[in-house]
């Protein structure tokens, strides 16, 4: 590799240096045994916050309903466990197809909408999978939950331990490999179109942009990384509830992003990661007294104007952010 | 100096030999603490404490430590999470708690995996037990408290009843005991009735009781407001005058019973437990509740978990407060005591527990209303995992 | 025939409800474009309040209702002059967030002042018994709901319609900027409304307890219904969302008679063919 490639990989904002980044510090994860079966949890979040920053801050569209896409990753991956095979690579596969899947019928419908009705009708999608789950009990479970399922080893050689160390890791790559993918996918030109739909709408039917099939384009990815979350927290949990459907999930998601900022996906991560450990924290001192934090915590960031808060963050010294933060500027 | 260092050194040695000699005994109890369900996680951690104080704090001279994890509700992921840290963290030698079904099946593999007995306080559904080697119940099931309930709907003279449950995991079960039952009998159930589990106007479905025809209808609700929902739109909408009389389970819970008023009389219900069950063993541990909190109540929830802690603590006693899982779940096998509820024994082959089943009305006595025990069904097992 | 009877009785009572409950947030959302997530929890408010009023300080059932409907107005006005006005120029997802952060602490705070178990409003005697109308029997409470209901829906319409304030309210839905420039005090009329839209939610809450039993989480479990409501109704319209309320609430009553095991589906089904069809909601305001 000559230098000018290497140097554009190793870039401030390039997928690999970011991806590099994560992994770095999910492998310090390893250091807390104590930890291994939050921090798979915060992964699994983290990859579902990424796919809702791909529908709520790069494509502008404000949805309470991406808890349908997890749901059916979840429930396709644990069926395919149960019923045909289990190995974690195909469950992986058939959560991501059942996610896309998804959106993509239930993208048909809603795109056409925007605003406030837009937001009610994924809201409707959602709830009616939630009500189908609990009807169709012979598939799901019902209730109880789809359990009973073993997964096998990854790759047929880690096989899910107790302490939860291969779940970990297991969830980490699969975050960083999707990080990495939707990254490419945001900086195409292809992303930089939904980008300019969020923009300026109007504007861009002008540049020749087919707005409607873009729109439904990324809704699409986003719906397939629901998904995998959905599979892999099926996968490293082995039960399925029908707390996957839940319109609560969907709102912790949209905080956790909101937390972490939108629209630049590192902040879905950043987002997931604050609000997982808060939650983790304040539930163990005492549960109810957790919804003052998180309320209060929401108010005081919507009251506090988002340029006061972004210098003091920026006034944090961040040695290797050098390059980053000049990125920030561009894009924020 | 060097005597100093070997002094120390001497005295930590004491020091971890005498914490090893009297090795601290650690419970894990996992339940709804916040959330809709949060009066379950007080009940069992009230009864918990209670049972403790009333040991002494120790169980077979072990000093026991409880450690207490809320899982917010129906929540198998989060249920798991907790109980893989609590086992592989914490450490812990015993398990207990379990309101819902599928959290107690999420915990199954890990259980099984680490050999850590695990005694399930209350959730209902008669296969748990079967997942895993480790479980021990002593709530009750829902085979185990219906089909007493049909066999006397049955000796009443009832031929054509209907069924009226919540549509979950147990009152599926109910609703299938019942009708299993009944028409093993001889009667029949002419339309069974399944309840969104989110209902909050009964209205509609009292009124398909209504005109179903039936002599009665076996009602099987979750605790808490369903419960009152169903009771008021019973008497609102005068079911009682028009012959259909109630025949439940749990819904006349002493937790909310004083609630209901005069609405309540003369409900019957078949179960397991009545706080009203006149027994020395009921006496002190509606005492030492009371002791523990004003504002405790003794109901099945609670003796779940007040039974529970005395199976945790012969099964301490039996392995000398040593962590082996299979020989504590041996032990537990052959367990058989006198509890607030009345005699029960563990069953060896389902490890689930069987106790009498008694047949209540509600009556007001000294100004609350209670479940009077009028009749007592004898020892019953759990029917689901005798099929 | 009976079976269509009692769907139809009681669809329009759980209908009621639902209208009572929603308007205020419907008129708020038509009028200033502002999200109140929050909603749900003026609701619980006003329920907690004549429940805490008429069951444990004995106030009469009329009074501790009347009480609790204008202390939760009182409530809401205080919070939209200190705080919610700021809001008001900000983006969509702000005022979701803001707003269900305020409903998240209401829900802590009612969790540590009242404990979580569910609050009875004790009905008073003529309330408590059941009207015999033949074929089957209706509370007298159901009743009292459905009059209620029709009252409300009356009431607001005439003001709207024939008020100097419905007059002003009006103006403003339809053009704040030209209103403000024809000198109507946009700020009053605002706080008016928002104050009243909380009292409605409060009457709701406490007339609908029966049906929705009052528990710390109600802020945000019956959230989801009282937006499919005011989506499905149209923002800003009084005789929409009385349309929709009582169209939902018939068909979530049909449901449950009829295929119970399905949940709220046909809710939601029913709520995406209206909106399919009629994205603006059934009688929206012409913006």
């Amino acid at each position: 590799m000559n230098r000018a490639v290497t140097e554009r990989a190793m870039a401030p904002s390039s997928p690999l240096r970011h991806c590099v980044v994560i992994a770095g510090v999910g492998l310090c994860g390893l250091l807390l045994p104590d930890q291994w079966p939050l921090l798979a949890r915060i992964a699994v979040m983290a990859l579902f916050v990424l796919s809702l920053d791909l529908v709520v801050g790069i494509a502008g569209l404000a949805t309470l309903g991406h808890v349908a896409f997890f749901g059916m990753g979840a429930y396709a991956a644990g069926i395919v466990a149960l019923r045909w095979t289990a190995d974690p690579l195909l469950g992986l596969a058939a959560g991501a197809a059942a996610g896309a899947a998804t959106a993509a019928v239930s993208g048909l419908l809603v795109l056409r909408y925007q605003g406030f009705t837009f937001l009610m009708l994924t809201v409707a999608v959602a709830q009616i999978l939630h009500s189908l789950a609990n009807k169709l009990r012979g598939w799901t479970g019902g209730d109880d939950g789809l359990s009973g399922f073993a997964i096998d080893p990854v790759l047929g050689i880690a096989p899910f331990d107790l302490e939860g160390r291969v779940a970990y890791l297991y969830a980490l790559a699969v975050l960083v490999g999707s990080y990495y993918v939707v990254r490419h996918i945001v900086d195409s030109p292809f992303g930089l179109s939904v980008r300019g739909i969020h923009q300026c709408r109007p504007r861009m039917p002008a540049l020749g942009t087919p707005v409607g099939l873009q729109l439904w384009k990324i809704y699409v990815v986003a719906g397939l990384f629901a998904g995998m979350a959905g599979a892999v927290s099926a996968q490293i949990s082995g039960i399925v509830g029908l707390d996957s459907f839940g319109f609560s999930l969907s709102a912790e998601a949209l905080v956790m992003l909101i937390l972490g900022g939108a629209g630049r996906l590192y902040g879905a991560l950043i987002g997931a990661a604050i609000f997982m450990v808060l939650h983790h924290t304040a539930s163990s001192i005492n549960p109810y007294h957790w919804l003052f934090v998180i309320g209060g915590l929401l108010m005081v960031i919507v009251l506090v104007p988002r340029e006061s808060l972004a210098s003091w963050l920026r006034a944090v010294p961040r040695p290797w952010a050098n390059g980053a933060r000049a990125s920030k500027r561009e894009v924020a | 100096m060097r005597k100093l260092i070997g002094g120390a050194i001497a005295a930590a040695v004491v020091f971890c030999a005498a914490q090893a000699q009297a090795a601290t005994i650690k419970v894990g109890v996992i339940g709804p603490f916040s959330g809709p369900f949060a009066h379950y996680g007080k009940l069992y951690k009230d009864s918990v404490e209670a049972y403790l104080a009333s040991q002494g704090g120790k169980f077979g001279g072990h000093e026991v430590q409880v450690l207490y994890r809320d899982n917010g509700g129906p929540n198998p992921s989060g249920t798991r999470a907790l109980a893989q840290e609590l086992i592989v963290k914490d450490k812990v030698d015993y398990l207990g708690g379990f309101v819902f079904t599928p959290n107690a099946m999420a915990v199954a593999p890990l259980i099984t995996q680490s050999k850590t007995p695990t005694v399930i306080f209350n959730a209902a559904t008669s296969d748990i037990t079967e997942k895993s080697p480790y479980f021990i119940r002593t709530s009750y099931t829902l085979w185990q408290v219906t089909v007493p309930a049909a066999r006397w709907a049955h000796k009443q003279g009832k031929r054509k009843m209907v069924t009226a449950v919540t549509d979950y995991a147990p009152g599926v079960d109910a609703e299938t005991a019942f009708k299993t039952e009944f028409a093993k009998l001889g009667g029949t159930v002419v339309e069974s009735i399944r309840m969104p589990i989110s209902t909050t106007d009964f209205a509609p479905f009292v009124q398909r009781i209504k005109a179903s025809g039936a002599e009665g209808v076996y009602v099987f609700l979750p605790g808490g407001p369903p419960n009152l929902g169903f009771v008021k739109a019973y008497n609102e909408n005068g079911l009682r005058a028009a012959g259909i009389d109630f025949l439940g389970s749990a819904e006349t819970d002493e937790f909310d019973l004083q609630k209901f008023g005069d609405a309540a009389l003369g409900l019957t219900t078949a179960f397991h437990y009545s706080a009203a069950h006149e027994s020395e063993a009921n006496r002190k541990f509606v005492e030492a509740l009371r002791g523990q909190s004003k504002d405790a109540v003794a109901n099945y929830a609670s003796v779940g978990a007040w039974d529970g802690m005395a199976v945790i603590q012969k099964m301490v006693e039996a392995t000398g407060g040593k962590r082996d899982g299979a020989a504590a779940i041996e032990a537990a096998r052959k367990l058989s005591w006198e509890s607030p509820r009345g005699p029960v024994s563990i069953d060896p082959a389902t490890r689930h527990v069987t106790q009498n089943v008694y047949l209540r009305k509600v009556e007001r006595s000294g100004g609350q209303l209670i479940n009077k025990e009028v009749e007592n069904f004898g020892p019953q097992p759990d029917f689901g995992l005798r099929k | 025939m009976q079976i269509l009877a009692n769907i139809l009785i009681d669809g329009i009572s759980y209908g009621m409800v639902l209208f009572i409950i929603s308007v205020g947030l419907s008129i708020t959302l038509g009028l200033m474009r502002f999200i109140n997530l929050a909603h749900g929890a003026f609701a619980m408010t006003g329920g907690y309040l004549a429940a805490w009023l008429v069951r444990t300080q004995s106030w009469g059932y009329a009074a501790g209702v009347a009480a609790a409907v204008l202390l939760t107005a009182a409530l809401g006005a205080l919070l939209e002059a200190v705080v919610l006005r700021r809001l008001y120029r900000r983006s969509e997802l702000d005022q979701v967030l803001f707003t269900i952060g305020l409903a998240f602490v209401f829900v802590a705070a009612t969790n540590l002042a009242f404990g979580p178990q569910v609050q009875l409003i004790p009905l008073p005697p003529w309330l408590a018994g059941s009207v015999d109308l033949g074929m089957r029997t209706l509370p007298m409470q159901r009743m009292l709901v459905i009059a209620m209901g029709a009252a409300v829906a009356l009431l607001c319409g005439l003001v709207v319609a024939r008020s100097r304030f419905g007059v002003w309210l009006r103006a403003a839905v339809d053009n704040k900027d030209a209103a403000a420039a024809l000198g109507i005090n946009i700020r009053l009329v605002s706080g008016l409304t928002f104050a009243a839209g909380c009292g409605l939610a409060a009457l709701g809450g406490v007339l609908g307890a029966e049906l929705m039993p009052l528990e710390p989480y109600y802020a945000l479990k019956y959230l989801v219904l009282v937006l499919v409501v005011v989506a499905v109704g149209g923002m800003g319209s009084i005789a929409g969302t009385l349309a929709a309320a009582l169209l939902l609430g018939v068909i979530e009553t049909a449901s449950k008679y009829l295929a119970s095991e399905y949940g709220s589906l046909f809710f939601f089904v029913a709520m995406i063919l209206v909106l399919s069809a009629r994205p603006q909601g059934l009688l929206r305001r012409a913006a």
